[in-house]
């Protein structure tokens, strides 16, 4: 009673109202995949980034010498 | 005039019978709704409780490369866990899912509940927006807050060794796949384990704790240890955390989010007798689990204590162990014999604990395979003796020990293979454990290029002996890695701790 969307033009469309909805249409099935493509990327990014990162600190830190053995005493 | 007009009105505003039906039943939907959406709030300050927790149990230097892992799952489960982590739970319960044509989309899944499996896929009208369906959100959201938590028990084990991205994709595989294969197949009415054994493990004793602890055993069996963990004659050291406050307050924010978790592992149903069911479709109520979950704690601090001879991180992990004990029978133990049964469950926790850490030298640095593995599926186990005979599922097949058997028979390799194997994989990629100079000098360092206590001066870091004596940690750790790379001397070195 306090709402005035129009229910009864939408009938049983009010099941499935997102954007490029509803649900097993061509519009969803192509956000799904977007989505499984964004969260595959972001995968590959998490590894590559990471690695990156890791092989420079290393490189920097064998180049300094700072975790070599110490010349043992003749 | 007015008051010969009331007996209209009232007439034109008494609902009918139909109509009352209908009003009871969106209340109560809603009911259900909110009671999954504040539970799900709970849950989260056990995600800030592990956060806290993990971080306060790493050294100074992997401060944030700790937290961050907790804070990464949350982004990754997530995704995972809606594109087909749900979708598994929804099909997989009779064991592989069955295409019939008496299902929504074509999606079969088990025959009690025919269409659920379609309302699981991705892009099935249930997963978005829907005016029709108030509960399938919240129940996936439930689920996932589950996932999580599975992600954050490994995570503490593989502090200060493991690469981000590694943990990450191993949280992915173990919240959206292996959990909830094993939910799909006894933590549900409809699971095989359940319908045809009487699989009994009602707040997921073995289903999450167990089954995430051995997952992450298979893991630790491929990172190894890390530097300096061990002596060259296998002894024990211990690391300093460099907060145990914040430790301490972690693990008190994980028990106050098990509340939640508790109540989430339950089913309103408020129109029906007695109100509440559990997991399977059994009748229980929400009274029944405060008990249980109150007095585990009492009783798994008790037991941490004691086993432990006083030991603070034991003590508190002794909380966690003991309700996890009572977990999979709490719907139906008495309080005395939670109480007693969480005071062993503690007891076990410690000296399994131990004796991963110094007979067989895993470095679980948290003791989560300890806490949750193996103390998970003890709780199975416990109901076999303690909760035999209890009907189960909606075929209500009397719980048993043969019930509790094959489950576990079922779940120890569905957890251990796969936490071995990918992190096999992982490890011949090179891409499972960060580089050893890294590792010495601190993952924050080469991570975020940042101290994240900068105000505060850096003293230097101890290092405790298996004799108990606690020494600077810098030469130790640097001969144990002079040790495992087997570098030759190159000039005058100095640790890590000076450098950074």
């Amino acid at each position: 009673m306090f709402d005035a969307f129009p229910y009864d033009e939408w009938g049983e469309d009010i099941a499935g109202f997102w954007t490029f909805g509803p649900g097993n249409s061509t519009g969803t099935y192509i956000l799904t995949a977007l989505g499984i493509a964004a969260m595959l990327i972001a995968f590959v990014w998490f590894v590559r980034l990471e690695n990156q990162k890791l092989a420079h600190q290393q490189a920097t830190l064998r180049a300094s010498g700072a975790l070599d053995r110490p010349p043992t005493a003749p | 005039m007015i008051t010969s007009l009331v007996p209209v009105w009232l007439a034109q505003a008494a609902p009918t019978t139909e109509e009352l039906k209908t009003q009871i039943d969106l209340s109560a939907n809603i009911l259900l709704e909110t009671f999954y959406f504040w539970t799900v709030v709970v849950m989260w300050l056990i995600h800030v409780g592990f956060m806290a927790y993990e971080a306060g149990a790493a050294r100074r230097k992997n401060l944030m490369s700790t937290a961050m892992k907790n804070i990464l799952t949350i982004a990754v489960v997530t995704p995972t866990f809606y594109y087909f982590g749900w979708y598994i739970y929804g099909c997989f319960e009779p064991g592989l899912p069955t295409i019939g044509p008496d299902s929504l989309d074509g999606h079969a899944g088990p025959p009690q509940f025919p269409g659920f499996c379609g309302q699981t896929a991705p892009w099935a009208d249930e997963m978005g927006p829907n005016l029709q369906n108030h509960l399938n959100g919240v129940f996936f959201l439930a689920f996932l807050l589950f996932s999580w938590t599975t992600g954050s028990i490994m995570s503490g084990a593989l502090i200060e060794r493991v690469r981000l991205s590694a943990f990450l994709i191993l949280t992915a595989i173990l919240g959206s796949f292996v959990w909830i294969m094993d939910a799909a197949w006894g933590w549900s009415a409809g699971g095989w384990l359940t319908i045809r054994f009487g699989f009994h493990d009602a707040i997921a004793s073995g289903v999450v704790h167990g089954v995430a602890g051995l997952f992450t055993l298979g893991v630790l069996l491929n990172l190894g240890p890390r530097i300096g963990k061990y002596t060259k004659d296998g002894m024990a050291r211990s690391f300093r955390g460099h907060n145990t406050h914040l430790t301490l307050m972690g693990l008190m924010l994980i028990f106050t989010g098990f509340y939640g978790f508790y109540a989430a592992c339950l089913f309103i149903t408020p129109t029906v007798f007695p109100g509440w069911l559990n997991i399977y479709g059994s009748p229980t109520t929400l009274g029944a689990i405060a008990f249980v979950i109150t007095v585990g704690f009492a009783g798994g601090f008790t037991g941490g204590w004691f086993a432990s001879k006083g030991d603070p991180f034991w003590t508190l992990s002794g909380g966690l162990a003991g309700v996890i004990a009572v977990s999979a029978g709490a719907d139906v133990y008495h309080p005395s014999l939670a109480y007693l049964l969480s005071i062993s469950g503690a007891c076990v926790a410690v000296w399994s604990g131990n004796y991963l850490e110094k007979r067989l030298r895993i470095d679980d640095a948290v003791g989560a395979v300890a806490v949750h593995g193996v103390t998970g599926f003890y709780g199975v186990f416990l109901v076999g003796i303690f909760a035999g005979g209890y009907p189960t599922g909606l075929a209500n097949v009397e719980s048993s020990m043969g019930g509790q058997l094959m489950g576990i028979m079922a779940f120890v390799p569905l957890a251990f293979l796969p936490g071995y194997f990918f992190s096999w994989i992982l490890k011949k990629m090179n891409l499972l454990r960060v580089p050893p100079e890294v590792e010495l000098e601190g993952l924050d360092l080469a991570e975020f290029g940042m101290d994240f206590y900068p105000e505060f001066e850096r003293v230097p870091e101890v290092i405790v002996e298996p004799d108990g004596r606690e020494v600077d940690s810098a030469p130790v750790l640097l001969d144990a890695y002079w040790q495992t790379n087997g570098k030759e001397p190159a000039g005058a070195g100095v640790g890590a701790e000076e450098r950074s």
